[in-house]
């Protein structure tokens, strides 16, 4: 075995003393690899799907308003806004001079024509309509009763106002998201393709080419309201598997690598946690399981609360995820706009968990619970130990229940929609797309809401939520409200929480002006200006 | 080119002394799947935290997986699961794939149209769509009567159902020459029945062909359960199968390397033990080959 | 001759019209669809039931299968869900180069390798020679390719640590990026080629053909050439045919893990997606690949033995 590895290094050595040498490094090239597709499926904001894809359009294109490093709302095309007393209007005036990399300036009518072209389910993406539901107008769109938001108008070139349906104190937050950027309506009008490959951008770079299923190069639109970006070039390069941009960074390819989504493969964290090329912070998201609270014996609240006794998220995260990971005993993840408030978790007590299934009249060893999952990174591993652990704890039988992604998808749904014939659990994950507790609460876990698969109602988490969603300005007052629903959330077993990831990545020491946050989409560039590449 | 000993097929066989060396090993195999588990006691799916990617020692002897496995455990309890699954799919592969290569071929014709035709488009379906219908639709039920192999069996079966064409164009390409033989025609001639010339002329001459390509498909069948399993259509966990522990270990290569040359090497002896196995069955049905 | 390739391409429609079919049947009838596939873990029924009706997947199967052949009558192999509505015929043109000359270079090596590994091996049985070559070609052959690349990738990174530069892990577009991904894939079908023409040759050598040419007292290497050969080419001609097909598409662990912009990927990932345009389309497309390889072999085998017969 050993000589025949030590044959193959000497014949790679050979064919790599033959190669040609790299094409000459341009000193301020930033390479930058995004995991886990092999291609963007469109650079038009409204077609985007993905994290991935999203990255690239937050580099492509601005919006009104975007997400500094710390995660708060800043002005981006819009210098300044205001909102009504009631909070349902908002009116964004246009920075003076703002124009798109051709040169046109962007005018009130280009960020009416891209809202409206976001939300037009005709334009065949989902994230538009799924995101900013909130603007007046939206579900006449969606329906196809209407052509037009009538909650957005042009008031005079540099000024827009945008009617929502209710109060929301995360509404500029969704309008720093993907869907939201605007576009070119001149360049769309002339050709779809314009869209579709972001001939004409608003953001800090511009496309210089586009090599189909393998990366794009960007140069920096030097018409952009901020200062340029100091780099000549910015290479993204599509990696599918992260194991493969792995290797691409240590031969020295690339200078980036690593999202919230796709992290650097958890095997190799050990071997790079002490590089100054390692960064890591905690990713906005929550591996958990649900009950289906509509099958027996599950909609008995000892029951839950029986399997998340019985569950050592410690010896999870640390000893078999190494790690990588981090235990969480709630739902908001760490870090997260609320989660500096306290919460009581069920801490892990296997005598504990016998007494409640008992108490519940559950013979365990006549029962069998089905817990099921999508075949995707380390699911497997993390089922197979909550199965052991269950099983050790409880006393109980466990079957594992592995689906390809596709299949999960449909049977989430179906337990959506009749969850009599549902699953019984499931293991799955559940990640922010911009920086309020509301989409980890409201948004998953509040009666009848399209997300709540496990169908958890609970008529007080209900009516904190309702109250919080539409505080403005108070944040101290919502984050009380959400940390007494959390808490209600956590006790009565909504989700089981389990751990939250880590954005690990890798940032050669020598970038400059990348931030990397929890978010989805990892990184912040809060300065594009600052932006340096290696020498 | 002399005959060398008669002695009829066994004689043949255990004369060979390769083929006789891959029968040991497969019945050595075969053994071990079927009474390791239980003679060597230690379970293939109890984690032990203490000793995550553990090299051997005492407790293990052949070290343990990422998630503190017993290797040695699962290695047995592996092998009997892709022994068997290669088993059955080579078995479904010979008895779909033989007979309707033999039947294009020998009689051509509508036959061969039919045959050929439905195997251009068995070639072209997207099979794993179909295992994952079969999954979906019968795969809890199955799951619930006959346990996690139950479904992967169902999988494997499905996939069989549109991958027994290769065989049959084999079979159909020898079958196109040796039916055009002289001694055919003259078995012809002289009013032999089709049995007759099956028997004495086809099956004797295809037989070398079926078994090569037919032992060389266990390698395939083995990592291709493995691939399902990347699917979530392959073997139920946390069970084992020596391809699913190949991928298991995968990511830990540089770390645990032995994680993966252990089911690699078991592979890799599977292959080679039926492969010699299949040549000496081959000379066997055919002395003459022998010099 | 001539009738042989005008009846086979007469079956054509036939094959397309059933592979899609069946393919468009197990496709309705498996769970999830794309619009599930896209939105992921969000759900917001309203939305999705929406973008059903404006995808057509609401109508009777009847109606999206027959207006998905109309338009595969004009041409127009539909829409990809997956790729915001990119043109199916743009997604495998984007591919099809790559994996073709990709496929194509590692067939030609296996073969190249193979056969004459396979003919000496046949020549010298039973010597140590000829077991350690077989030995070899079995454990090229059983090696799975997902375990080969981290190996070679490991390798590499030692040479790029010692010198300082080494082969690309990963990528297209320049020479050096085709010799990981060939020697993978050539790695397996070289095994299969050589054991096969082994067998092959060992067959006809013992026929009674070659024994009466030896009676007839002709040259023991001009019997080799003249009839072995000749008549052991035809089962590596019929596995060699669906082979140059299976490059094209079943290349998709080696595409993955060297980041190819091939087709390979594409049809597993629409399976995985249920992008039931694209995964109809590479299924045509193999369709095609398939029936034109069987064809060509076929004819090749006519050409090798003219006693052999293919009528239809």
């Amino acid at each position: 075995m050993m000589h025949s590895i030590q044959r193959i290094a000497l014949l790679l050595f050979i064919l790599a003393l033959l190669a040609a040498p790299a094409a000459a490094q341009d000193g301020t090239t930033i390479t930058w690899s995004i995991e886990g597709i092999n291609d963007v499926v469109s650079l038009d904001p409204a077609k985007a799907s993905d994290a991935q894809g999203f990255t690239v359009i937050g580099l492509l294109h601005a919006g009104l308003v975007r997400l500094n490093a710390d995660l708060l709302v800043e002005p981006d095309l819009a210098e300044s806004w205001s909102i009504s007393d009631d909070g349902l209007t908002y009116t964004f005036t246009l920075r003076e001079g703002a124009a798109f990399s051709d040169g046109s300036p962007v005018t009130a009518e280009d960020v009416v024509w891209s809202l409206n072209h976001a939300l037009d389910p005709n334009t065949g993406g989902w994230t538009g309509p799924y995101l900013l539901s909130n603007i007046a107008g939206s579900d006449e769109v969606v329906s196809g009763e209407a052509d037009t938001l009538s909650g957005v108008q042009a008031v005079d070139a540099r000024t827009v106002t945008i009617t929502i349906k209710q109060p929301s104190a995360y509404f500029l937050s969704q309008l720093t998201f993907g869907p939201a950027k605007v576009v070119s309506k001149a360049a769309a009008e002339a050709s779809a393709d314009n869209l579709d490959q972001a001939s004409v951008t608003s953001g800090a770079f511009a496309v210089q080419e586009w090599n189909r299923g393998q990366g794009l190069v960007l140069v920096p639109n030097a018409n952009y309201w901020q200062p340029a970006a100091q780099v000549s070039r910015l290479n993204i390069v599509f990696n599918q598997d992260s194991e493969t941009a792995y290797q691409r960074f240590r031969t020295g390819e690339l200078d980036i690598m690593g999202g919230a989504q796709n992290p650097i493969p958890a095997a190799r964290v050990p071997e790079v946690k002490d590089s100054p090329d390692f960064r890591t912070t905690n990713a906005f998201n929550l591996r958990y399981v649900a009950f289906n609270n509509q099958l027996a014996p599950f909609d008995d609240v000892r029951v839950r609360q029986a399997f998340a006794h019985a569950v050592d998220k410690v010896t999870l995260a640390d000893v078999v995820l190494g790690g990588t990971v981090t235990a969480a005993d709630r739902i908001l993840p760490p870090g997260m706009p609320g989660s500096e408030l306290p919460i009581e978790p069920l801490a892990f007590d296997p005598d504990r968990g016998k007494a409640l299934l008992a108490e519940a009249g559950i013979d365990p060893a006549a029962f069998t619970l089905t817990l099921t999952y999508g075949v995707e990174g380390d699911n497997e591993r993390v089922v197979t130990v909550l199965q052991s652990m269950w099983q050790e704890n409880l006393g109980i039988t466990v079957t594992l229940e592995p689906l390809e992604l596709s299949t999960f998808s449909a049977r989430l749904n179906d337990t959506y929609q009749d969850p009599a014939n549902g699953l019984q659990a499931y293991y799955s994950v559940w990640g922010t797309i911009y920086p309020d507790p509301q989409y980890f609460l409201s948004q998953v876990l509040r009666t009848g809401v399209g997300n709540n698969n496990p169908h958890f109602s609970n008529a007080e988490f209900d009516a904190l939520v309702d109250e919080a969603d539409v505080i403005i300005g108070d944040f101290a007052r919502r984050a009380q409200l959400y940390n007494q629903a959390e808490q209600i959330a956590v006790n009565e077993v909504g989700w089981l929480p389990l751990f939250n990831g880590q954005v690990n990545v890798l940032v050669r020491e020598c970038v400059q002006g990348v931030a990397v946050t929890g978010l989805f989409s990892a990184y912040v560039i809060p300065d594009y200006s600052a932006l340096r590449g290696c020498q | 080119m002399s005959e060398r000993r008669g002695g009829g097929f066994w004689g043949r066989l255990a004369s060979n002394r390769l083929a006789l060396a891959g029968l040991i090993v497969l019945v050595g195999l075969a053994l071990a799947a079927t009474f390791g588990p239980g003679l060597y006691g230690q379970s293939a799916v109890r984690l032990d935290y203490a000793a995550i990617n553990s090299p051997p020692t005492a407790a293990h002897p052949l070290g343990t997986d990422s998630l503190g496995r017993d290797t040695l455990a699962r290695l047995l309890l592996g092998l009997r699961v892709s022994l068997l699954v290669a088993l059955y799919v080579e078995a479904l592969n010979i008895l779909l794939g033989v007979p309707l290569g033999l039947l294009a071929g020998y009689w051509g014709g509508a036959a061969d149209f039919l045959v050929s035709r439905l195997a251009d488009i068995l070639f072209a379906f997207p099979g794993l769509l179909l295992a994952i219908l079969v999954a979906a639709i019968f795969g809890p039920a199955v799951t619930e009567r006959f346990g996690g192999i139950g479904r992967l069996l169902l999988v494997a079966g499905a996939l069989s159902l549109v991958s027994w064409p290769l065989m049959a164009r084999l079979v159909r390409s020898q079958t196109l020459v040796i039916r055009e033989q002289e001694y055919v025609l003259a078995a012809r001639a002289a009013g032999a029945g089709g049995g007759h010339i099956l028997r004495q002329h086809l099956l004797p001459q295809i037989a070398g062909l079926v078994i090569t390509s037919s032992t060389l498909n266990v390698a395939g069948v083995v990592v291709n359960e493995a691939v399902l399993s990347l699917l979530g259509l392959g073997i139920q966990p946390p069970d084992p199968s020596i391809g699913k522990m190949i991928t298991d270990a995968i990511p830990y290569l540089e770390r645990n390397a032995l994680q993966v040359f252990l089911p690699s090497a078991a592979l890799l002896l599977i292959v080679l033990a039926v492969s010699f196995l299949g040549d000496g069955l081959r000379d066997a049905f055919d002395p003459q080959t022998r010099r | 001759m001539l009738r042989l390739v005008l009846r086979r391409l007469a079956s054509l429609p036939f094959v397309i019209v059933s592979v899609t079919f069946v393919t468009f049947i197990v496709g309705y009838l498996a769970p999830g669809d794309p619009i599930l596939a896209l939105m992921g873990n969000q759900r917001d029924p309203a939305l999705y039931e929406r973008l059903r009706d404006i995808y057509g997947l609401n109508r009777p199967w009847h109606e999206q299968y027959l207006s998905y052949l109309g338009g595969l009558l004009r041409g127009d192999f539909g829409l990809s869900y997956r790729f915001a509505q990119r043109p199916v015929l743009d997604l495998i043109r984007d591919g099809i180069g790559v994996s073709f000359a990709l496929g194509l270079a590692a067939l030609t090596l296996s073969v190249a390798v193979g056969v004459p590994a396979g003919i000496f091996a046949a020549l010298r049985q039973n010597s140590a020679a000829e077991r350690g070559l077989m030995a070899l070609m079995l454990g090229l052959f059983a090696i799975p390719s997902f375990v080969l690349i981290p190996i070679l990738q490991w390798a590499n990174y030692q040479v790029y640590r010692a010198v300082g530069s080494a082969l690309p892990a990963a990528g297209w577009g320049r020479p050096e990026h085709w010799v990981m991904p060939v020697l993978v894939l050539s790695a397996a079908s070289l095994g299969y080629i050589a054991r096969l023409t082994r067998a092959n040759v060992l067959e006809v050598m013992r026929q009674d053909y070659v024994r009466t040419a030896r009676a007839k007292g002709l040259r023991e290497t001009r019997v080799r050439a003249a009839h072995i050969l000749r008549n052991a080419a035809l089962p590596i001609v019929t596995v060699i045919g669906p082979s140059v097909a299976f490059l094209v598409t079943g290349a998709f662990v080696v595409e993955t893990l060297f980041a190819i912009p091939g087709v390979g990927f594409l049809s597993i990932q629409a399976v995985g997606q249920r992008d039931y345009p694209v995964i109809q389309g590479t299924t045509v497309l193999l369709a095609l690949a398939v029936v034109a390889m069987n064809l060509v072999t076929d004819l090749l085998y006519m050409a090798l033995d003219p006693r052999i017969r293919v009528d239809v």
